[in-house]
């Protein structure tokens, strides 16, 4: 018996361990998760798909922009952990957005996220939401008027 | 006088102390507390485990017949996820549109293994779009489907053409772009 229980406490570790999975870069959750639309570096059809490049760090200005980019449905329901999907906003807003993100402005927890993707913007217009957002960020914190490049246009047709 | 609750009872508790001892009890408990969570019973426990990546003894049957040298082949390497005809058979490359054609700017994206170092790479399958589609030999029409999801998971499907971030929706042909290693 004793043989027994000391092979149960070495053998264990090896289980765990090999039971563990190997975290992707958040450059790499990015490109799996978002990239194919939004494109590699941020940017593709800017008025099909809304650009992140140097515009999406403007929506940390409001609180509601904060919360807003975290709970966008294909955000929250993306096909990630709390964890990794915290690893990808930080990603999206701070490397992405640059030198939009207002002054002081904190990365985003694992708690923050997973308390945000349980409220997913289900029930609203997303369209008018954003449009109103933007409306503001343009007006009062001087945000790039690109922000309002996302649905111009007929179906987003790029010339 | 007893009764016969009372020697049963009396015979139990007497043939538990005798045969059994309060240090064999705790090493079996033991053993049992901790090995329990190498053997998930439950199916959350299970599910969670089939979305773990695989490990690197599991291959796709494409990646076991997968090959690095002519990217006119559907068993290309990077061609893991291809649907459709290949560009490098139309004058094109496995990363370039022919000429005339405009490539997607909006695409899906997944992994394909690298069979020369064993190493997992981000794919982005941009159709190229504008022209009518390429009239190229059977051998360049592929079907592959690592790391596709079905219809109703679209960003992640090949089945769409994906021309519709273009001038034009017309299909030409398929690319598969290496834009990162998958770490």
């Amino acid at each position: 018996m004793f043989r027994v229980f000391v092979l149960a406490l070495t053998g264990l570790p090896a289980l765990l361990r090999a039971e563990t999975i190997e975290a992707l870069s958040p450059r790499a959750t990015y490109l799996l998760n978002c990239g194919g639309c939004h494109g590699v570096n941020g940017a593709s059809n800017s008025r099909l798909v809304p650009d992140l490049k140097d515009q999406v760090g403007f929506f940390l200005n409001l609180p509601e922009g904060r919360s807003y980019v975290v709970r966008l449905p294909n955000v929250a329901f993306s096909m990630t952990t709390d964890e990794a999907l915290t690893g990808l906003m930080n990603y999206v807003v701070f490397t992405l957005g640059g030198a939009n993100v207002p002054k002081g402005a904190k990365p985003y927890t694992v708690r923050e996220v997973s308390q945000l993707r349980r409220m997913p913007l289900t029930e609203v217009s997303l369209v008018q939401t954003r449009r109103q957002m933007v409306q503001v960020l343009i007006d009062q914190y001087h945000a790039t008027t690109d922000l309002r490049l996302y649905g111009e246009g007929d179906y987003g047709t790029s010339q | 006088m007893t009764s016969p609750f009372d020697k049963m009872s009396e015979r139990l508790t007497r043939n538990l102390a005798r045969f059994s001892s309060r240090r064999g009890f705790l090493s079996k408990i033991s053993v049992v507390l901790l090995t329990a969570p190498a053997f998930p019973l439950l199916p959350v426990a299970r599910s969670a485990k089939a979305a773990e990546p695989k490990s690197a003894g599991s291959k796709t049957d494409f990646e076991l017949n997968s090959q690095t040298n002519d990217d006119t082949k559907c068993n290309y390497w990077k061609y893991c996820g291809s649907d459709g005809v290949l560009c490098s058979c139309c004058g094109g490359g496995h990363h370039t549109c022919p000429p005339g054609a405009e490539p997607s700017p909006i695409s899906w994206i997944g992994t394909c293994v690298n069979p020369e170092d064993g190493k997992s790479f981000v794919i982005a399958y941009r159709d190229c779009c504008g022209k009518p589609m390429c009239g190229a030999g059977k051998s360049c029409w592929c079907d592959n489907s690592d790391r596709e999801l079905p219809t109703y998971r679209s960003s992640l499907n090949n089945d769409i053409i994906w021309c519709f971030g273009n001038s034009s929706a017309t299909y030409h042909c398929s690319t598969a772009a290496l834009v990162g290693e998958a770490k």
